[in-house]
């Protein structure tokens, strides 16, 4: 690992470790929230497919 | 100087490269150069050989580079060329928005596969072919097992919280990034911040504690930051609520220009006429490169862009550039580029001896378009900004060589209302009149034709610099 060239801050990571245990738990809400709505929504009528932060492997823009 | 090189490889260097050690970017010959140093050997090394530089550029997040030589003390790079740079305190709310989204989404890709961004800038992004891309092929170390993500602070204070700031204030804080060029400070976006956005659990979380533990932690400089440790399920996790957030975030402003089109009682004829009187004379003349300066949501360099290599579409209104940008994305119009511009008020140079970032005035006249358009534009840096003619005709003719202009004389309503603003002093502007524009402009422009509007009162000029 090379050296930052700039203070990433003690008290930022320290919250981050905090935040990132909360935001498991956001997550997982989440995802149960969505495969409740799935499981009761019409696939047909359903919400257009919102743009997700994972990447699929098999879709190219090229 | 915090790089380790010989002073020789500064001489070329580009004046906005010199904070990060693991390389530089360089002009040669007119063609923007990367070097990667020594230092970043491993790095760049693995990046490659793992395939990750070519699955990044695959997917649109990263800028494609070819490696053009190497050598024992650098790598040398020519990334693709990006025709113009727009810089985060000129983008609308959506494009800061869209940033930060691709700013996670290549954090996420990176971290799933061994990699991390380094650092989270939001100069580290562009808007290339509609979209945003990030520039930064150095920005990526490796991922140590369940390290916390360094560049955490540096994103939160360059995407969320201006982002969250315009949420509740409305979309001009934004250029709060202008003045506050490493990021908005946590402790004025908490101060900004109302009390109610404590409720939010994502701006509690993220920004208020943060900032209280920022506050808290700040000159305890012995405890190393290695100690603290974040799974990288949690990592990820926190990256997608991160996302999901931002993705919901909305902006609340009326606009104000952002519907020009429909809200002006401009006639339907007139605006047409304009449009095709433009358009013959771009097709006539074979100009390719345009800046349409008061260009509103590109609805006029629209009409035309299919013959056009490149335009830069500018306006003071942050509503109408968002318009424009959306637009962009929606049509897949490649060669535009929306960016927020008060000509009163032109981007300045920052940063490092002002060299760091530069002015859009830097930018245009580098650029160089075939053609600057000012349309329904001058009454208001004439009599809206008390500039006199003879000095914005020295301005416009530093940018192109043509100049497509649109003169409303003083029977125009807009111009009856800037007149009649200026109350007891209005005879002072008694010099406004089409006479003195043509004298004044003839000074630096050989007027090639003039046309008046039908059923208006303007008159559209092409003009050539002398």
């Amino acid at each position: 690992m090379i050296v930052l060239y700039f203070d990433p801050g003690l008290g930022a990571m320290l919250v981050q470790a905090l935040i990132a245990a909360a935001a498991s738990v956001i997550v997982f809400s989440k995802n149960v929230k969505a495969k409740i709505q799935n499981f009761f929504s019409n696939k047909k009528r359903g919400k257009p497919h919102q743009d997700s932060i994972n990447i699929n492997e098999d879709e190219s823009k090229f | 100087m915090r790089m380790k090189a010989s002073s020789n490889s500064f001489r070329n260097n580009h004046s906005s490269s010199f904070r990060d050690p693991s390389g530089y970017v360089f002009v040669d010959n007119n063609v923007l150069k990367r070097a990667v140093l020594p230092k970043y050997f491993r790095q760049y090394n693995a990046l490659k050989a793992s395939g990750f530089y070519k699955k990044v550029i695959k997917h649109s997040l990263l800028i494609p580079h070819n490696e053009s030589k190497t050598t024992k003390d650098s790598i040398e790079l020519i990334p693709e060329e990006i025709p113009f740079i727009t810089y985060p305190y000129e983008w609308s709310f959506s494009q800061l928005k869209d940033a930060a989204l691709h700013t996670l989404k290549l954090q996420n890709y990176a971290v799933s596969n061994g990699f991390i961004l380094k650092d989270a800038t939001a100069f580290n992004i562009a808007f290339h072919r509609g979209n945003p891309i990030f520039i930064d092929t150095l920005s990526f170390d490796f991922y140590s097992s369940d390290s916390p993500w360094k560049a955490f602070k540096m994103f939160v204070q360059h995407f969320l919280s201006p982002l969250v700031l315009a949420h509740y204030h409305g979309p001009t804080i934004l250029k709060l990034l202008q003045t506050h060029i490493d990021g908005i400070p946590l402790s004025l976006t908490t101060s900004l911040l109302p009390r109610k956005s404590k409720l939010n659990p994502t701006i509690l979380t993220n920004i208020h504690l943060l900032a209280k533990a920022e506050r808290k932690y700040k000159n305890q400089t012995d405890k190393k930051t290695k100690e603290i440790k974040v799974k990288k399920e949690r990592h990820l996790n926190h990256l997608d609520a991160l996302y999901s957030f931002i993705q919901g975030l909305n902006v609340n402003q009326k606009t104000e220009w952002g519907n020009y089109y429909e809200n002006i009682h401009y006639d339907d004829t007139a605006l047409d006429f304009k449009k095709n009187q433009i358009s013959e004379w771009i097709s006539y003349l074979d100009l390719k490169t345009v800046v349409d300066i008061g260009g509103n949501d590109g609805t006029m360099v629209r009409s035309f862009s299919h013959d056009l290599d490149f335009a830069i579409v500018g306006d003071i209104d942050e509503n109408a550039v968002d318009l424009n940008y959306q637009k962009i994305k929606e049509q897949k119009d490649a060669n535009i580029i929306p960016v927020l511009l008060d000509i009163l008020q032109p981007t300045p140079a920052l940063g490092f001896d002002n060299k760091e970032r530069f002015s859009i005035i830097n930018r245009l006249n580098k650029f160089k378009p075939d053609l600057t358009l000012a349309l329904a534009l001058i009454h208001h840096i004439s009599l809206g900004g008390n500039v006199p003619f003879l000095k914005i005709a020295e301005f416009f003719a530093r940018f192109s060589n043509y100049l497509i202009i649109e003169f409303p004389n003083r029977n125009d309503d807009m111009v009856q209302l800037l007149l009649n603003q200026k109350r007891d002093f209005k005879n002072h502007f008694d010099f406004y009149s089409d006479e003195n524009f043509e004298r004044d402009f003839g000074v630096f422009f050989e007027i090639e034709k003039r046309v008046a509007i039908p059923k208006s009162n303007r008159i559209l000029y092409q003009m050539k610099t002398i």
